[in-house]
């Protein structure tokens, strides 16, 4: 895991290239996904945040997941979510505090992001850079407590 | 590492996996009904039957479920000779005279040259194809709330006594997991049913919408360790929380940087 996901709000225009980008990224049988990237309004004025899967270190899901179909993927460092063992019990949804496991009623999948394998769709095909996917070079620190 | 013959072609599989397996990784269409990533092999509906022989075994040939049987050095599997397709379809004249209106079984079926079973049909068909995989799902999740009852054509799928299960959280993993849609549910507003049983739906205390039942949510927080208060909100109310969250610190961020 070299590369981390970074979303910068003050960059953002709301334009939702990305989550156009990210439902056809994930589009199967000719049908696009639900998008698994969403830009809301942060609260204030001109304000937008793009909001996805924060790739938790101790993710909820994946504790909540009880066939152990959400696993960390090494490569990428994110938490992976195996359609073919998926059993739709949402218990995913209902226990991820950031609700960035959602269900896709046209495809009838649990989805959440899975940063595209390794090179996420949202990220290349966002005009002002708020989203990147760019190796680490230095590592964040944990904030004193 | 092992090496075997399918079809022909000389594939490398780890030792120990199950022939299904490399099977379906070389791309090839073996029917399986019973077979789901999430729990164990089963070998129930006896449809991934293929044929296997080794050079030392002077042409005996053995036919076997394919989810059941390890990757073996040499081995030599074919999984459409005429022998296996001959037993194919005999397993799938078979389901068509329990299941005849299922969609499922009457694809299957159709694609092995059979539209009307040669058996008499059940007095009274379902769509259940006693595959086990909602029972064997609600196992691996830890409930076991229902199970196989009754032995011949009497088997199927029920929960204890016929009665309402007790260990039931209602999540709805058995009838999700269903490959014909059998298992009944209703959501209506905030009440589900299952299984004759009656469960509450924990609603969301910003939108209103209904998320997971009480039973489950409390499941869920007790043995796998997650806060309560986690279940009190739906996806889309969270997502709003975390976007005012990183909208205050980016203003608030924004504004130290200008000053």
């Amino acid at each position: 895991m070299n590369s981390r996901f970074v979303v910068k709000p003050e960059l953002c225009i709301g334009c939702r290239t990305c989550e156009l980008a990210c439902s056809f990224a994930h589009a199967k049988n000719g049908r696009p996904g639900r998008s698994r990237i969403f830009v809301l309004g942060g609260g204030f004025k001109d304000l937008f945040v793009p909001v996805t899967c924060l790739q938790c270190e101790e993710a909820a899901c994946a504790k909540s997941c009880l066939v152990n179909a959400i696993t960390r993927n090494p490569e990428t460092g994110a938490m992976d979510l195996d359609h073919d063992k998926c059993v739709r019990c949402m218990a995913c949804i209902a226990a991820c505090p950031f609700g960035c496991s959602l269900f896709d009623e046209q495809q009838e999948l649990v989805i959440k992001c899975d940063l595209c394998g390794g090179d996420p769709a949202c990220a290349k095909f966002c005009p002002t850079k708020a989203l990147e996917y760019k190796p680490v070079t230095v590592r964040a620190l944990r904030p004193a407590i | 590492m092992v090496s075997l013959t399918i079809n022909g072609k000389v594939v490398r599989a780890e030792e120990g996996e199950y022939l299904l397996a490399v099977i379906r990784r070389m791309g090839i269409d073996v029917p399986a009904l019973c077979d789901h990533a999430a729990v164990e092999p089963y070998g129930g509906c006896r449809l991934c039957m293929v044929e296997i022989t080794k050079e030392s075994w002077d042409g005996w040939k053995n036919y076997v479920t394919a989810c059941l049987y390890p990757a073996e050095q040499d081995l030599i599997v074919n999984t459409h000779s005429e022998k296996v397709i001959e037993l194919r379809t005999s397993l799938l004249d078979l389901f068509l005279a329990r299941n005849p209106e299922t969609p499922l079984i009457q694809k299957l079926a159709a694609d092995h040259g059979l539209t009307k079973t040669s058996f008499e049909v059940v007095p009274e068909p379902n769509d259940c194809i006693l595959c086990g995989i909602c029972t064997r799902v609600c196992d691996e999740m830890g409930f076991a709330a229902i199970s196989m009852v009754n032995r011949g054509h009497g088997r199927e799928v029920a929960p204890p006594l016929n009665e309402a299960p007790p260990d039931c959280v209602g999540c709805l993993a058995c009838a999700q997991a269903c490959p014909t849609n059998y298992i009944k549910f209703e959501d209506i507003g905030t009440t589900r049913k299952i299984w004759g049983r009656e469960f509450e739906l924990l609603t969301c205390e910003k939108t209103g919408r209904p998320t997971i039942t009480r039973e489950f949510a409390a499941f869920l927080s007790k043995h796998r360790d997650i806060p309560e208060e986690y279940f009190k909100v739906n996806d889309e109310a969270h997502r709003d929380e975390l976007a005012s969250t990183m909208g205050r610190i980016t203003r608030w961020s924004v504004q130290e940087e200008t000053k």
